[in-house]
Parts: C-alpha cells; structure tokens; sequence
C-alpha cells in the first residue's frame, strides 16, 4: 500500500513534468518563428558579384514630412533587374533600421522586379510591405515616391512603374495611395520635389 | 349568487377588452423587412419571438439566386454565391463555408420554415455576397450593393406654390395619402405622405421649412420597410409625377381635381425641372468604413469614424451657406474606391472632397490629384477610368488651394500637396482630399468638436470661394 502522501507527490511531480514539457515546446516554437521572422526583415545583405558604389538614395523623414537624398555605399550587380531590386532595397533598408526616420513593417521587402519593356518595369513587395504599412496619405505617398525616385536616379532609363503585393495587384498601398495605376516617373519627380 | 353574477361581468368585460386589444393589435400594420437590391426589391414578413424579430431565412435568400434549400431533420441547407450556408434548429451559430457565423438568437422551425434573427442576417449576407450590405435596423430596410435613390427638394414661391422632388433614379410604386387637422382658432393643417415601398429612396435631409402657406414643411422617415416623404401645409396638394418617374410635383389641387388620383405628367420634364437637375451639389466622402477602419490612433479611435463626424460637421457648414451636400456614406459601411467614384459620377456631383486623417505631421493636408499615368481620351462620350480627372485637373487645383487659403486664414497649419490618390483621379468633377492631423503629437486632438469646427468651416469657406471661380458643372 503506497502512501496517500506519496500518490500526491508523485501526481504533482508528473503534472510538473509535463507542464514544463509544454512550456519548453511553445519556447521552441516561438524562438524558432522568431528567428524566421527576423530572417525574413533582415535588411539585403550585398550580393556576391557586382561592385560597392557610392549612391543616393531618396529618403523619407515622417517628423519632417520631407524627402531628403542621402548617400548610401552598396554592393550593386550589373545585371538591370538584380540593380533595381538592390537599389530599392537599399532604400527599405533605410525605414527598418531602428530608429527609422519613417518606420516600415518587419518583412518589408522587394520580392522581385520585371522590366516588362525597356521603360516599364513591376516591383512585386512582399505582403508585410503593405500589411504592415502605416496608413495615411503623406505616408504611403512618401514611400512611394522615395522608392520611385531613387530608382530612376540609379537605373536609368525607366519612365514607368507598377507595384505588385505579393505578385498580385492592390488598390491602395495601406487604404490610400494608388497601386493599380502605372507611376509616371517625371509625375512622381515633381511629386518628390514638393516634399524635397 | 351575488358574487357569481358579478364573476360573471368581471369575465365577461375581461372577454371584451381581450377581443378589443386582439383587436387593435390586429389592425396594426403588418411587420416586415424590405430587401433592395441594384435590380428589384422585395419585402418579407417580420415575427416576433421571444423579443426577437425573426424572418424566413429561405424568403431572404431565395430572390438573390440562392439554391433550393435542403432539409434534413433539424438541418437546413442552402447555397447561395457558390457559399454553403447551413443552419440547425435550436442551435445559435450559422456556419458558412464550414465557419461559424454568430445569429444572437436560436433557429427556429415552424411550420417547415427555418426561421432566424432578423439583425443576425447582416454579418450572413455580407459573407454570403460579399458586397456592401446597409442594413437601416429600425426601419427593417436592407440595401445590398447600394442601390440608393436619392432625392433633392425644390420649393417654388409665388401665387401658384409648388414643390418638385426630384429623382436620382425613377420611382416605380407610391403610395399617396392625404389627411387633414383641424387645430385650434380655425387653422388647418393638411399633411400629404407619400411612401415608397419599392424604391431604394434614402436622403440626408430629415426636415425642411419652406412657408406658412400651403407647402409650409416637408420630412422624410423611414419605418416598416418603407420611406415616407410627408409634406405638410394648409391646403389639399395635387401630386404629379412625371412620366419619366424621376421628379413629383406637390401643388395645391384645384377644387374640381381633387378625385383625380395621381396623374402623370405627359410632357417631358420642365425646364425648371431640368435645371433642378442639373444642381449644383457637394459630395462629401468619408473615407473608409466597414471593416476598412483606415489608420488608427490608439484606443477605439480609428480614421473611418474621424471622417464621417467631420462629414457631417462640412455638410452642416456648407448647408448653411446655401449649399447642397451629399455624404457618400450615412453609416459604417465599406464602399471601395471604385464605387466612391461610380457614385459621385453617376450622381452628377459639382465638387467632390474626401476626408481623411492622419497620425503623421500635424494640421491639414489638402491633396489635388495628379495623373500618373496620362492617357488619351478615347473617342465619343467615354473617358479612361484611371484619368478621368484629366478634364477637372486645373480647377481641382484651384479648390485645393481656396481650401487651404481659408485654413490658414483660420490659423490652422495648412499644406497644399499634389498626389496620385484614388479615387479622385476617376471623378469627372473637381476633386480634393483634406487629410486631417494631430495637433503636437495629442492623437485625441483629432476628436476636439473645435477642432473639426474649424476645419469644416474652412472648406465649406473653400468650396464657397471656388465655386465662383471654377463654375458650377452645366
């Protein structure tokens, strides 16, 4: 006959056994996740061909609301498309730096770019790029326009783009600015100067 | 003996005022729900249970194209939209596309007819269809796809008073009642309710004061699945409609015409008719709406209720300086950016302003468009949809400026910015956006009534100058 005492001890051993069992595995799964989502925000790091140039990059600043050229040192391939992504990504790479002077989404990226003619060319953005984009109209207008000037001050020769969300179309970018439309790039040049 | 006679009254008086109540409530009109749809309308009868008003889940669906229903002991079936939608007597959740949906009430069976809570149909519909559902509650009327006719009020003084409504779309059914009061010192008062039970006719406009003649008020109400236009004044009024449907006319009748029910106007409209219609009006936007909440400010307070309270307060301000305003939207619904543009068009509106708000930067922002993406015009009567602002650009930018002139001119921080923003580049007429901002990084500055005062007075002031400038749409 074992002990009343006993049973309770070891019952409450079990029991202890088995919520640290638990708690361990949602540790490990939320550290893992973590460390996926962390990858995924991870600003681009440089690409293995191309060279380091010393570039401008167009930069929002939301307690000002103004644009201001920055310079900026990074690794671009000469392939055209590869240099648009690196260029734009260098950009977003501005907002996700803590502190950022117009913060972005976690995730916030360039999945790909498409020049569907010589002049016009399709940025598909990950999800979190709009998901997780602050609402407003100066601000959804102000990454746009950083992002679309900066690209034709380093990728010459691009007069139209488009943004994709995840390889698909979307109205706004976060309920205001236009993403179905095609971007003139001159238009959103007089654009930037408003804000420059 | 004595007490049994008395019994006997007693219960017999108790019989009577029981018939006589059954009575009275059974002479009441019956409830029901009217259901709009772009194409017809319909109504259906509305139960009460338990507190709770019930409809007929099959006479809901049915003329919206849904499938046969299937029933199978306590469950019930249906597919409408490619959705499947089943339900299960006594239990409280719908589930749709195996998701479950919350009624607020049990379903209930009777006589073969599943039967749910009339204001659960709301969240079933808008997933059933998914398109814009307005559910006007107390009136029980249910609009699906906004479907609104609207109506605008002109009142013609003179020896012959008369009062044209007219239409934003033809009227089909009416019904016309005339009743008459006789008040103190010999006055009269005769009122003459129009209802329209078919039509998808909402307003903004709740009451107006013309006269104290014979067309001295006019109030619009909805109730029972109806919208009621009830005109008050001190005489019998005629009603005409014209044969297109689109504009009834109230005048005094002539003692000779006063059997002849509801004629119709055979000519075609008059010129004063023609040019009621081709009023100059201000659509006033209240951006987002519905689960678009637009951009939030900490706690309960997000964009899309911001905007609709300044609607108000702008529509207010420019009602007062003579000028017709429209809001694009009364309540919390999502409208898409296409459709804002597809009404404001449609309805032929002179200026266009969408309101908006947010958290960066401080005082107001007015937004003229810009054209990305210039396209040609195409041939005929047609425009390109994405730059059908190309016509306007130039007086667009004029309004944004006259706004932001009498923003500061009221003190307030105020910038006049360019940008490509939907919808405005597919409005034909004028078009501007007002972003509002927090004062000093303060989010709750964005509810002070001063606040929202201020700018409202200063873009109803805005429109006031513009419009001398840039004309009233021909």
């Amino acid at each position: 006959m074992i002990p009343r005492h006993f049973q309770i001890t070891i019952a409450l051993v079990l029991l202890a056994i088995l919520v640290s069992g638990i708690v361990i595995i949602r540790m490990t799964h939320r550290e893992e996740a973590l460390t996926q989502q962390a990858a995924e925000a991870a600003p681009a790091g440089p690409m293995l061909s191309g060279k380091q140039e010393h570039i401008q990059l167009l930069v929002a600043y939301d307690e000002d609301q103004a644009l201001r050229w920055r310079p900026a040192d990074v690794f671009l391939p000469a392939d055209r498309n590869l240099r648009a992504r690196e260029t734009l990504r260098s950009v977003l790479a501005q907002y996700l730096q803590m502190p950022s002077p117009h913060p972005l989404a976690k995730g916030a990226d360039i999945k790909d770019v498409y020049f569907i003619s010589d002049d016009t060319m399709i940025v598909d953005t990950t999800a979190q790029f709009a998901d997780g984009h602050p609402s407003g109209i100066l601000l959804e207008e102000l990454t746009l326009a950083s992002l679309i000037e900066t690209l034709t001050a380093n990728v010459p020769g691009i007069t139209r783009v488009k943004f994709l969300v995840d390889g698909k179309e979307r109205e706004t970018l976060a309920g205001h600015a236009d993403l179905m439309s095609f971007y003139q790039t001159a238009a959103v040049h007089e654009l930037a100067k408003e804000f420059e | 003996m004595r007490w049994s006679k008395t019994g006997a009254a007693l219960a017999v008086l108790a019989l009577v005022g029981l018939c006589c109540a059954l009575g009275v409530s059974g002479a009441g009109p019956e409830q029901q729900l009217t259901v709009y749809t772009g194409k017809s309308s319909y109504s259906l009868p509305v139960v009460d249970r338990s507190g709770k008003q019930y409809i007929s889940v099959a006479d809901l669906l049915s003329p919206l194209g849904s499938s046969q229903p299937t029933t199978k002991g306590r469950d019930w079936r249906i597919i409408l939209n490619k959705m499947d939608l089943r339900l299960t007597e006594g239990k409280d959740k719908a589930v749709i596309n195996k998701q479950a949906v919350d009624l607020g009430g049990k379903v209930l069976l009777e006589n073969g007819r599943f039967m749910v809570p009339m204001d659960a149909m709301l969240p079933v519909l808008g997933r059933l269809l998914n398109t814009t559902i307005d559910f006007h509650q107390p009136a029980r009327r249910l609009f699906i796809g906004n479907p609104f006719t609207r109506f605008t009020p002109e009142y013609k003084n003179g020896d012959q008073p008369s009062l044209l409504l007219n239409f934003s779309q033809p009227v089909t059914q009416l019904d016309v009642n005339h009743d008459e009061h006789r008040g103190a010192l010999f006055t009269r008062s005769n009122k003459t309710t129009l209802t329209f039970r078919k039509d998808p006719l909402v307003s903004d406009l709740k009451t107006q004061q013309f006269s104290d003649g014979a067309i001295q008020s006019l109030a619009f109400s909805e109730e029972n699945g109806a919208a009621v236009i009830t005109v008050t004044g001190n005489k019998h009024l005629q009603v005409i409609r014209s044969e297109d449907g689109k504009t009834i006319t109230l005048q005094p009748q002539a003692a000779e015409a006063l059997a002849t029910p509801l004629p119709t106007q055979p000519n075609t409209p008059s010129t004063e008719v023609q040019k009621r219609a081709a009023e100059f009006f201000v659509m006033i936007d209240p951006s987002h709406g519905g689960y678009d909440k637009g951009a939030t400010f900490g706690g309960k307070l997000v964009e899309k209720d911001i905007t609709l309270r300044l609607a108000r307060e702008v529509r207010k301000e420019l009602e007062e300086r003579g000028i017709t305003a429209r809001l694009l939207r009364e309540s919390d619904i999502d409208l898409s950016l296409d459709r804002r543009a597809e009404i404001t068009n449609e309805q032929r509106a002179g200026l266009y302003v969408g309101l908006h708000a947010g958290r960066s930067g401080k005082g107001v922002r007015v937004y003229a468009p810009v054209l990305t993406d210039t396209q040609q015009p195409l041939a005929g009567r047609f425009l390109p949809w994405d730059s059908a602002q190309s016509g306007a650009l130039s007086r667009s930018q004029n309004l944004a400026r006259a706004v932001s002139d009498e923003l500061k001119k009221k003190g307030l921080p105020a910038a006049n910015l360019s940008v490509p923003l939907r919808p405005l580049n597919n409005i034909i007429a004028p078009a501007i956006a007002v972003e509002l901002a927090p004062e000093e990084n303060d989010l709750q500055s964005l509810e002070n009534q001063k606040l929202q005062n201020s700018v409202a007075t200063a873009i109803a002031l805005g429109i006031v100058q513009a419009r001398s400038q840039i004309g009233a749409r021909q």
